[in-house]
């Protein structure tokens, strides 16, 4: 640890998410008693696990300085073709793999124009929103689609007594913490986020690096679409609407820097996906004005948002050498 | 110089000159009308079924129609209905993103003297001039809400309620909740509202919001959904918490909604739905097209075409199904 990281208000700083976490947990704890309920946490987790889902794809591709605005699209058109199998008879484990496939070659989708054509993720990711959108209207013909019970059964089911859906989740946040904090190809995204024409210099292939974080994006942004699925036990054509906000909320709530190079999983873009729901939760308990609802989860981002930038204006305070000695 | 531009001038004066002419010549022969018709997005079954309807009455009116969807963005359908006016439509029928944004397109019609009708969603007061065919949101909700009331009222027994709310920038929303809450209010010693969910008109919001309403409240007998699309995240949240009964059966939560969609016909049929507020689709289509016509023919048309709606509940299903635009739908999708 250098002195600079030593500083206290740097600490303080650096578990913002944290701080903010147990800060509204108190809040709504001492407001209602029923807020901290067991039952009630669990419930709390189950509801964010769609979002972290999500919120972990976007973390790597907001590790690369990137984007991804067609989440919620990719989502769509997984679930409508899951719920279009489903219905038609297919195996539920069939319906299952051809969503996550969806997912897998929409991400692939974008990272061939962002790698080979070198368009900006911004503008490639909301050229497939919309792609994506329109495919699954196709796909369900903006019909509500009510999929077999088997879907419903798989998100109240539990494994050694935990619900499938944080199961799922589970899995995949281990495996993307391991990979970003415990791997060489971890490492390579964070380098890449810093600085790309340094990682090109380098010698790291920065092309599949990106190409990767956009696939990695796609694939849990289907596993977030089939959580909800799983919840839900329906498709409607609103299904992952503006779903690609919440995760960037989420990842940015945790910490995750929108210009890259900075971020984590574990405990970072979890919290902040749960965070979310929190608020949420906390205020449907409380029976709030339903105007309320935006302003306070507004405020909330604000409030990160804010803690970030004095945390890298302190470190950059920090960390600047002093031309003459004093 | 000068003359290219005075030439410029008059060929743009011959082809307004013409095109005028041509709208005369194909009124004065009674040409088939041209109506362009734009809604802001097909993403519920209600403006699928509404354009659908359109369709089949313009066909049947020997009306030619031209379709645009402007996919939520109030700019695209600005630019979409001034295409409409370049064109010189016989008339515009619009689904507005919004009550404010739509407002620069009527006044661009008016100019143009299109007749415009807005289709299920009025417009902000303002001294733009318009035809606004729209469900009257409020007194339909408060007639399901009460017709709810009265099967809550017969138990004799508390009922703690809950609310779905739509998307508080949505005037159709606001009607729903507020027809709502004067339903319930002459009844507060019986019925108590415990949770108002904003939905934003999204369902895995929806969904979450019934679950935590749930957790704080096990309590709650009676909920109400301002749209029907919103009915699947209720059902999903009530089997998973083992409360989804059929009505009659001990358990059974009071459930209403409002439009008439495909799944409420499914629950009413099965026994689930106590009741909802059907917006008459049919009722709505045929005004609009017949306000245009009345607009052309220098008839006076009311400012305001109130779709009453109806209510369509457990006690008049089978006489009023036929009218439910979702009861079409459903059975189409029957195996």
């Amino acid at each position: 640890m250098t002195p600079a990281t030593r500083h206290p208000w740097l600490i303080v700083l650096n578990q913002a998410p944290v701080v903010l976490f147990l800060a509204v947990l108190a809040l709504f704890g001492a407001r209602s008693a029923q807020f901290l309920q067991p039952d009630n946490l669990v419930n709390i987790l189950i509801q964010s696990s769609s979002t972290a889902m999500v919120a972990i794809g976007m973390t790597f591709v907001l590790l690369t300085a990137g984007v991804d605005l067609s989440v919620g699209s990719m989502m769509f058109v997984g679930a409508a073709l899951a719920g279009k199998l489903a219905l038609q008879g297919y195996p539920l484990l069939l319906s299952i793999l051809a969503m996550i496939l969806a997912g897998l070659l929409g991400g692939a989708l974008n990272a061939l124009f962002v790698t080979r054509l070198r368009i900006a993720p911004f503008i490639v990711t909301l050229a497939t929103l919309y792609l994506g959108r329109g495919l699954g209207l196709w796909i369900t013909q903006t019909r509500a689609m009510n999929l077999p019970e088997s879907f419903l059964h798989l998100g109240a089911g539990r494994w050694l007594g935990i619900p499938i859906p944080l199961v799922i989740l589970g899995t995949v946040l281990l495996i993307a913490h391991i990979v970003l904090q415990h791997t060489p190809f971890g490492r390579q995204i964070y380098a890449t986020g810093q600085d790309i024409e340094t990682a090109r210099k380098a010698g790291l292939r920065t092309g599949r690096i990106l190409a990767s974080v956009y696939i990695v994006s796609g694939a849990c942004a289907a596993l977030g679409g089939l959580i909800s699925l799983t919840q839900l036990g329906a498709v409607s054509p609103t299904f992952g609407a503006q779903k690609e906000f919440a995760a960037i909320a989420a990842a940015v709530l945790g910490g995750t820097s929108l210009f890259g190079g900075r971020g984590r999983v574990f405990p970072g873009t979890l919290l902040g996906a749960v965070l979310i729901q929190t608020v949420e939760n906390g205020l449907v308990i409380l029976n709030a004005d339903p105007y309320l609802y935006p302003l306070v989860t507004s405020a909330i981002i604000f409030v990160a948002v804010s803690l970030d930038c004095l945390r890298q204006r302190l470190v950059e305070r920090l960390s600047r050498r002093l031309i003459r000695p004093v | 110089m000068k003359s290219m531009t005075w030439s410029l001038l008059a060929s743009l004066l011959m082809l307004g000159v013409g095109a005028g002419c041509q709208r005369s010549a194909r009124q004065a022969e009674g040409a088939p009308l041209t109506i362009g018709v734009a809604f802001e997005t097909l993403q519920t079954e209600f403006w699928v079924a509404s354009i659908e309807a359109f369709r089949a009455e313009a066909k049947a009116r020997g009306i030619t129609l031209l379709e645009a969807i402007a996919d939520g963005d109030a700019n695209r359908q600005l630019e979409q209905i001034k295409n409409f006016i370049s064109r010189r439509v016989d008339g515009i029928i619009a689904v507005p993103k919004d009550a404010q944004t739509i407002i620069p397109m009527i006044r661009a019609a008016h100019q143009a003297q299109i007749p415009m009708v807005l289709y299920n969603r009025p417009p902000d007061p303002s001294d733009a001039p318009s035809i606004t065919v729209v469900a009257d949101n409020y007194s339909l909700t408060k007639a399901t809400v009460s017709y709810m009331a009265e099967q809550a009222l017969q138990t004799g027994e508390l009922h703690p309620a809950m609310i779905l709310i739509g998307d508080l920038g949505d005037i159709n929303a606001i009607g729903r909740r507020d027809g709502f809450e004067d339903a319930i209010r002459p009844h507060t010693n019986l019925i108590q509202v415990v949770s108002r969910i904003p939905t934003e008109w999204n369902l895995e919001k929806a969904q979450a919001g019934v679950v935590n309403a749930l957790q704080a409240h096990p309590g709650i007998r009676f909920i109400f959904t301002s749209s029907d699309f919103l009915l699947p995240a209720i059902v999903s949240a009530l089997k998973s918490t083992g409360r989804y009964h059929k009505i009659g059966q001990p358990g059974h939560i009071i459930l209403g909604g409002f439009d008439g969609d495909a799944t409420a016909y499914r629950m009413l049929e099965e026994g689930y739905l106590d009741a909802t507020g059907v917006q008459d689709v049919q009722f709505e289509v045929v005004s609009s097209i017949q306000a245009i016509l009345d607009s052309r023919a220098g008839k006076p048309v009311a400012a305001v075409i109130k779709d009453p709606g109806f209510v369509i509940h457990q006690g008049n299903l089978k006489e009023m199904a036929s009218r439910m635009w979702g009861a079409g739908i459903a059975r189409q999708r029957r195996p």
